[in-house]
This record gives C-alpha cells, structure tokens and sequence, in this order.
C-alpha cells in the first residue's frame, strides 16, 4: 500500500471534479437537469446531434501531464518486467507480477480517490487500458477486478459498504470478481438458479440454490448448492459480486422471485471454487467455478435494493465496454510498428515485403481500424465524462463490437504477414489470435450486443414516431401524401445537408465530402428505420437479420462520426502528421459509406441483396437433421 | 395372333422412340406401351402379381410346353448339396449352356429361372440378370431391315427380355453397361428391350432418393432393432433417446418368476419428459394402443402414453418474465404490430391435439406389459407417480392377421379395457 502511496498522489491531485462525478453516480434519481440527448439514438431519427460529437472531447494539459507521469513507469513495467510468453504457457500470472501490479495502483483506477483509488475519469481509465493490454492475461484480470468485480459497489453500494470494500480493493489487497452467468443461464437471467433466503433473524441471507440437472451439481457432490461457472479471477477474488433470486413482495402482495445482488467476501464461509480452466486465450487469467454453500450474507451487504439486481447487473455490464476499445487500439498500435519492421526487412524476389501491393493493403487495413477505434472509444470515453450522466450504453456496445471485430481482423492479417513463421509457437503472434478471440465473447457477445444496438434504438426511435406511424396506417390523407412526397424527392438523389460541412459547419472543408456522404447515409438510415418500424412493429426483435444490419449500419456511422470529428480537429489544431489522419478519415468514410448503402439496400423490401428468406431455408434445412444433408459430390445412383 | 396384335403396337414402339430420341420424354406413351405390351402378347386374363408382372405364371405355360418345361426344372432341382445360393443359380444356367447348344427353349429357361431366381435369393444380383440376358443367341434378333424396324421383330424373345428388366426394376436392381451392351447385341438398339432399358437408366436415379424418410432393405430380425428402428422413425425429435427397458427371456433363463418375459423398448424425448413433469396430477393420462406401423413386409405394434387437450380455460398463459434478458429488451414496447403486408403467417386452421409423453414397443400387449413399462418411465419421470394412469387398450381392428414374417399380432382383444372409472395404476402396487 505504501508503495503505491506516490503514484496515486502524483496522479490524484486535479481529480477530485472527476471522482464526484463517478461518486454521485447512485443518485442520479435526484438529478433535475434535462436529460442529455444521447448521440446514437438520434441517428436512428435520420439526426445528427453535432452538439454531442464536435467537437471532439480533449482532456486539459494538467491532465495530460499526470496522465503521462503516470504512464511512464507503467510502460515500463509492462516492457521490462511482464513475460507474456512466460504467462501464456503457465497458465498464471506470477505472484510478484501482480504484487508490482497493485503497487502501481492498477486495481483501484475508477475508485474514487477518498477510498484510496486514483479516480480516474473514463478517458484517463482509456489511455491506461492502452498499455495494459500490452499482456492480454493482466488487462482481462484488471478489467474483471475493476470495470466489472467492484464496479457494482461504485454504482450502487451505499457509503458504508463503499467505505468497508473500496479502499482494500483499490489497493488490491482484496481481489474483485463478478458471479452472474451460470451453467445453465448465459445471458437468461430468467434461468438464474441460484437463491438467496432470508434466515430467521433476518439479518442474514443464505445462499441456497435449487438442485437443478445442471452440469455443476453432477459435478459436485452433497452440498453444491450454488454453481457460477466461468468467472474471471474467481480463484484469486475474495469480494464477489452474487447475483442470486431472492423472494421479493410485489406491491401487489404477491411474492415473486427477483434477482438481488450481493457483496459476498470469501470469509463468510461456504465458499469454495474449482480449478481454474484451461482456456484457449488469455491463459494467463484465472478463471473458475466458484460455488456458494450456505454461505451467510449480512443484509447490510445487499447491493442497491432487494430484488433490485437486475437493474445492477445491467447498468455495470453497460458501463464496463467502452474500454476494450482503447485496448484494443493500443494493442493494435504495437502490432503495426512489430509488423511494419518485419515487413520493411524481409525480403522475397528480391524484393522487400512492403513493396508488394498485397502486404501495404493489409498494413492500411490495421492503420484504419485502428484509428476508427481510437476516435470512437476517446469520443464515447469524452461523452461519458460529461457532467449529468449521459446514458452512453448504446455508443459503448458500439465500441466494443467494432473493437473486437477489428482486432480479430487486424491480428489475423498481421498473424498473415509473417506467413508459416507467425504460425509457429515461439511467435507473439500466435498467442495475441488466441487472446484476441475472446473479445468476441465476453462482455456478451458481438451477437447480442448487436441486438442491444439496434433494439434499444429501435425502442427509442419507435416512440417518437409512433403517431406519424398511426396516422400512416390510418391512412391519413396529409401523412401518406407528404411521405410519398419525400419519397419522390428521395429519389431524385438530392443532396443531404444537417449542416456538418459549410460555413459554420463542424467539419473541416478537407472532410466535407466524407462528412457529406455521413450525413446521406443517416437520413436514409432513418428513413429505413421508419419503413422498417412501420412494416415490423413491435415484432422487429424477431427478425435478427434485420437487426444485425441496423446494428452494423449504426456502428458505421458512429465511426464515420467520430473519426470526421477527430480529424476535424486535429486540422484545426495542428496535429503532427494531420494529414495522414485525413487520409485515414477520408477511405474509412467511403468504405462505410458504400457497406452502408449495401446494407441499406438489403434493408428494401423484396431487395435482389436480401438473401435473408434462403438463409433461413437452408439453416433450417440443416437443423431439422442435424446434419450436413448434402450428398458426397462422388456419390452416384447408377 | 401375335402378328395382328404386334402390328398394333408397332405405332406404340415407333412413338415411345420419338419420345426418347425427342426433347420431351413424355409420361404418357411410356406407361401405354409398358402396359399394354405384357397383356397383348400373353392373353392372360389372370392379374399378375406385381413381382412377376411380366413372368408369365407358372400353370398357364406349362399347359402348353410340359414337355419341355420338365427338364429345365430338372437343371434346377439337381444342386450339388441341395444348397441354393448364386453359384448352384449359375450352374444350372451354365448347365442349360451346355445342355442345348443351340439354346433351344431358351426363352422357357429364362422364363423359369426368373422364377426361381427368388428362391435362390439372387433377386437382386446384378451379375445374375447378365448371365440370363447372355442366354440369348446374339444377332439373331436384330432388325435387318426398316420394315423389321417397324413391325415387332421376334416379338415373344423380346418380351422376355422386357420381362428381365421388369424383373429387374421390381427389385430395384439397376442395369449397366454390360447389360446395355447385351441388350444391343441381341436385340438390336431399337427394341422394346432397349426401350425398357432406357427407361431404367432415366427413371431409377431419379427416384432412388425420393424417399426422405427410406427403410434399410434388410431389417433386422431382432425384434429390440426393429423397434428401435419403428421408433426412431415415429418420433420427430431427434434428442429423444430410446430405451430398452427389457429385452425378451430366453426360455432357458433362470428367470423364474416371469419365464415369459417380452420385450420392452420406449422412446421419450427431454421436451416430453418436460411436459410430463409439468401435467397436472388431477388429469389422467393415457395408455393407448395398439396401433400398427408397417416396415416393408414387417408390421409393428406400438403404444403411445398421451393426454387430453387440456380445456382452454385451463391453460396457462406462459407470461414473459420482466427480468429475463440481461443484455437486450425481448420484447419492444411499441403498440403498433407487424404491417398486414409484412405478416406471412399463412392463416392455418390447425387440430389441436393432446400431448403425447412417451412411446414404447412392446412384445406382448397386454396390460400388465404395459403397466411395466409404465414403471420403467418412472424412474425417469418421478411425475408419474401422482398421475393416475389409464390403459385403454383396443384390438388393431382391420389389421392383416397374417403377413410373412410378421410379428405374432396381438390377441384379439377380449380385455377391452375401457376403464372409464379412472382405473389407478399408482406406482409400488406391483
């Protein structure tokens, strides 16, 4: 604790705005500003809310300046001291590792600084996410610990608890882990098995569960009584986030089962956890089954209300994404600079590898993702640091998808540039595509968020326009007449202006075409959505392949906003190599903008790209039988 | 006769020809001709079976060649060891070979050893069909001239070269290049043998598969297989797992108790063991059979554990729970619903029915089988000890008594069960 005392002095000072900030997060019932209108809920409108994107967030020079003292002795930690190799093939991070780690007050970022964290804001907890993630193990047990294991208590604890738990934590005396998903229940929070009772004198409740034939109590004898399986850091965490159903009276005065979270510590007794699994990536993490038996909870350690989990799990799942991006750039970042030397040195046909069209290709593949990913994780990071607790889930799940996406992409291209020799074991490459591939997974995975992305807008978007929709099907002469109108104009291809580009516009006269071609492709979105609403209703939640498409035409036009707003920027304020940033803006627009017009037209009723009816058939075909029912192409009747 | 009645059907020939050489191979002119061609010629009037459609019955030649039929049957009868398999077939045929070098009769031989052909279980060889279309002296057969290429050339050799093909189809056997080759040789590439042939070579592949649910050619002949194989195939559900709960006592079993003990073999799926731990223990369930389920020649017997329809204002409206999806809303709150021109939904009328729990097959069908299996269930489905169990057990009415290789049919049922007082079959009484 000591050890760590002068870095978190050094970068705490100019926080104490940012820590009220997260501190106040559990009252935000009390707030009574207007709500802040959140940027990708409006694209669903056909809107751009340029107050919200340009321009693009900056952080003060005294920030900076801790930030980098900060960064120093982190990087250098991670360059000199972190064997990754050494990790990956022993399945554990060592003890002296994670003893360095907690000195530099890794585990206590986002805690506030009057519990003994740094307090970091979203964007400073970004810019840090960047060198951790330099070992894929270390930055998946500090984001389990903190972006989600004590997560809870920051946002829902009540300052007893938070008194009690955060200091340790941040310290990382006390290790953090998050116990929602179990055997028998991924992202069904219905099929929770696990129960918690109230005992007698009420001041306890016990984790009790129902023996369900769930693979954990076959593999436990007599007493399991409670399984989660698969949680990160469940070995080494001794606070845990439970979530566990609970007999809650309805107001009503039915009695209901209900989710409650609670503050678990390992010496409440009962509970206990397997062995740490074997996983294919990010081996060096540990995680395992941890059970509850009859373990006795303090009431007083129920996080938020009773039957009020639900709400927690939620809110802390939503708020732990948006980091992976900056992760994941950083990593990205390193993997160019690794690839370019080797591809700037080896030579083939007397020639080097950077001069083949194919190798730059893929070099400016990574150079793009990685700089969308950038802008977009600072912007929504620069979002979610605005005063009044914008409600930034959806951006955040944005982020993530296109992060992970991207760095299976970049790492599986990089892993190709090195040919048979990334393959091979002893290269770094290999296991970054292992540590990469959870990306996809955890955190829920790309599928679901997708899912999220485009229902929660959907939702929104739905309300709004819910008596145009009416006066629609009515068939109100005003309403159907001024939609075929705009229609007719729509088609003759006019010119879309929300006023990015112009003379007060937002965006750099070197970006207008690209700002231009965003500002087509969200009017046409929202237009897509309406026809879409109109035709679905309410039962657009089962048509996910329409969905997936919102989804992926929406997180193309957050990229195309935030990279025009960061290059905007750095024009305007003179970046070094600015113009190499307008190069990446400009391509990563256009390519968006052409995937989006695709998946735009696929959107069309009766499209010849829409695909979506023979998809189904022949899946379908295929489960029926649970097979691969073609015949073998040597087969033959006579 | 035949003369009159083979200038009749030249138009038939020359027609089915057009079809085959032309574009279209219409349906029409190849059943006419398939038809018609085996009735002209032999004037039966007995409806030939449809195994031997085209061999003529054994009575109505023998009345008119008995002389020469006798030792054909001869060459048959007179295997080394009495064994009939492939090699005693070949012999004989290579035994007419040698016996009537001018291969006079021959036709009577092939008419016979299709006959036979069943006996020695050489149906469906291939090889064999080669052999007895070799019988035919090569080129005698053959159009020489365009008027020979209209009228039937040697009408009654080339019926009974249709006649082995049909044979051949009847079993599924499907001809190659050498039959193609011996078809040519001896009747000549417009033929009605060659037609027959063709229509094979188009036909068979295309209706090789057309079966999506097919059953193997040999089944099993253990009574636990075919019922494994009868359930597999009733039940849709392809997680349902069958169990044998008992298999047949050998008479020799130690088994004293119960010397005749039959088999038992049942099918549940995890969606039916579901629904049964969910019924209602108020409601009775119901031991139904036995219903008949026939596998080619084989017939089986099974029984299905159901329950009624509940009543409608008994159902359960399966409420979504509010807290269920961690990660996305299930379902938008919007109060528009799907647009009339978007909804695909065919407007079906459907019967509904009661639920069915479990199937089973059993050897004997009488209650007390029945109830055993019921116990067997048991101890995968601790439901049923609560749910009264009702046997309503009825004959197969209209069923075939008899069949080769059937099944003992069940009893005539003189116990029909009909219990309408709700006759509890409670679980630890046996």
């Amino acid at each position: 604790m000591s050890g760590c005392g002068l870095f978190v002095r050094t970068a705490a000072a100019a926080r104490a705005c940012r820590s009220l900030v997260v501190f106040t997060a559990s009252r935000r019932p009390l707030r009574t500003s207007p709500p802040i209108r959140a940027f990708a809920k409006h694209l669903f409108l056909g809107k751009i809310e340029k107050k919200e994107v340009f321009p693009f967030p900056e952080v003060t020079q005294d920030e900076l300046n801790e930030i980098s003292q900060f960064l120093g002795p982190v990087e250098k930690f991670f360059t000199e001291e972190v064997d990754s190799r050494k990790i990956d093939q022993e399945g554990k991070i060592p003890d002296e590792t994670l003893e360095k780690l907690k000195s530099l007050g890794l585990f206590g970022l986002q805690v506030p600084e009057e519990y003994g964290g740094l307090g970091l804001s979203n964007t400073m907890y970004s810019r840090l996410g960047e060198i951790t993630s330099m070992d894929g193990s270390i930055s998946v047990t500090l984001a389990a610990h903190q972006a989600i294991g004590l997560k809870g208590i920051i946002l829902a604890g009540t300052e007893e608890q938070k008194a009690k738990y955060l200091p340790k934590l941040a310290s990382g005396e006390h290790i953090a882990a998050f116990c929602l998903t179990e055997p028998a229940s991924g992202s069904d929070a219905a099929s929770i098995q696990s129960r918690a009772r109230l005992s007698e004198d009420k001041k306890h409740y016990i984790l009790n569960g129902s023996k369900g034939l769930t693979l954990s109590t076959q593999l436990e004898c007599s007493g399991m009584i409670l399984a989660q399986v698969w949680i990160t850091n469940g070995g080494l965490a001794s606070i845990f986030t439970v979530f566990a159903k609970t007999e809650v009276v309805d107001s009503d005065g039915s009695v209901k089962d209900k989710i409650t979270a609670f503050i678990v510590e390992r010496d409440f007794g009962g509970v206990t956890n397997g062995k740490p699994e074997d996983k294919l990536g990010i081996r060096g993490s540990n995680t395992c089954e941890v059970h509850f038996e009859d373990t006795k909870v303090p009431v007083e350690n129920v996080l938020g209300e009773v039957g009020g989990g639900f709400k927690v799990a939620m809110d802390i799942l939503n708020s732990g994404r948006f980091s992976m991006g900056s992760a994941v750039a950083g990593m990205l970042k390193r993997l160019i600079e690794m690839t370019a030397e080797y591809a700037c040195t080896r030579k083939q046909f007397n020639k080097r590898l950077s001069e083949f069209g194919l190798i730059q290709e893929k070099f400016a593949l990574m150079a793009q993702k990685a700089y969308a990913m950038e802008s977009m994780t600072y912007l929504t990071a620069g979002m979610l640091d605005q005063p009044g607790f914008p409600d930034c889930s959806i951006e955040a799940a944005m982020v993530k998808v296109f992060s992970s996406e991207a760095a299976w992409q970049c790492v599986n291209e990089a892993l190709q540039i090195f040919g048979g020799l990334g393959y091979m074991r002893d290269s770094a490459y290999e296991r970054m595509l292992r540590d990469t591939r959870i990306l996809l997974i955890f955190e829920g995975t790309n599928e679901i968020l997708r899912m999220y992305i485009a229902l929660t807008g959907l939702q929104y978007a739905g309300r709004i326009i819910t008596a145009r929709i009416h006066e629609l099907k009515r068939a109100s002469v005003s309403t159907v007449m001024e939609t075929v109108g705009r229609r007719l104009w729509d088609f003759t291809g006019r010119t879309v202006d929300m006023g990015l580009t112009g003379k007060l516009g937002v965006v750099h006269p070197s970006l207008e075409d690209s700002a231009n071609k965003l500002e087509e492709n969200t009017y046409y979105f929202g237009r897509t959505v309406e026809t879409l609403l109109l035709r679905f209703g309410k039962t657009i939640g089962e048509e996910q392949l329409v969905l997936k498409r919102v989804a992926n035409i929406l997180i193309n036009l957050y990229g195309m906003t935030a990279v025009l707003s960061r290059a905007s920027r750095s024009i305007r304020i003179g970046l070094r190599n600015h113009d190499h940033e307008i190069l990446l803006a400009n391509t990563f627009c256009v390519e968006a903008y052409f995937q989006n017009l695709f998946s735009l037209s696929q959107l069309d009723k009766y499209a010849p790209e829409n695909l979506d009816e023979q998809i189904k058939k022949m899946s379908q075909q295929i489960l029926e039988k649970r097979t691969y029912i073609c015949a073998h192409p040597l087969d033959r009747t006579y | 006769m035949s003369w009159v009645q083979a200038t009749l059907l030249a138009p038939g020939l020359c027609r089915a020809w057009g079809g085959i050489c032309g574009v279209a191979l219409t349906g029409i002119s190849i059943s006419q001709v398939a038809r018609q061609l085996p009735r002209g010629l032999h004037c039966s009037a007995a409806t030939h079976s449809s195994e031997t459609a085209l061999v003529p019955t054994p009575t109505e030649p023998q009345q008119r060649r008995t002389k020469a039929v006798v030792p054909y049957e001869n060459m048959f009868g007179q295997a080394p060891n009495g064994k009939r398999d492939k090699a005693s077939f070949l012999q004989a045929v290579q035994k007419f070979g040698e016996h009537s070098v001018r291969k006079r009769g021959h036709v009577d031989f092939i008419y016979l050893a299709l006959r036979k052909m069943r006996e020695y279980g050489v149906e469906r060889d291939l090889a064999v069909y080669n052999q007895l279309l070799d019988i035919f002296p090569k080129e005698v057969f053959r159009p020489r001239n365009f008027i020979q290429h209209i009228f039937i050339h040697y009408p009654r050799q080339q019926q009974c070269g249709v006649a082995v093909l049909e044979q051949m189809e009847n079993h599924g056997v499907m001809p190659n290049k050498e039959t193609e080759f011996l078809l040519i040789q001896i009747f000549g590439r417009k033929s009605h043998p060659m037609l027959k042939f063709l229509r094979l070579k188009r036909w068979f592949p295309r209706f090789m598969n057309i079966n999506p649910f097919p059953v193997p050619r040999d089944l099993s002949q253990d009574p636990v297989d075919l019922a494994t194989f009868a359930l597999r195939r009733i039940e849709p559900d392809l997680s349902a797992r069958v169990t044998v709960y008992q298999t047949a006592s050998s008479k020799d079993s130690t088994d004293v108790a119960d010397p005749t003990q039959p088999h038992i073999i049942g099918i549940q799926s995890p969606d039916q063991q579901a629904a049964l731990a969910r019924h209602n223990p108020t409601r009775p369930i119901f031991v139904e059979g036995p219903f008949s389920l026939w596998l080619r020649n084989k017939c089986v017997y099974y029984h299905i554990l159901r329950a009624d329809l509940l009543p409608l204002e008994e159902r359960e409206v399966e409420e979504m729970p509010e807290e269920w999806n961690l990660y996305y809303p299930m379902s938008l709150d919007l109060d528009y619903a799907r647009h009339g021109w978007d909804d695909y939904e065919f407007d079906i009328d459907e019967v509904e029915e009661g639920p069915v729990f479990a199937m089973c097959i059993a050897g004997a069908h009488d209650q007390a089988t029945l109830a055993r299996w019921i116990q067997y269930l048991q101890e995968t489905n601790p439901a049923l000890a609560q749910i009264p169990v009702v046997f309503r057990l009825a004959g197969p009415a209209g069923e075939l008594q008899t069949s080769a290789g059937l099944e003992e049919p069940p009893p005539p049922e003189d116990h029909e069960e009909e219990d309408n007082n709700l006759q509890r079959q409670r679980e630890g009484q046996s």
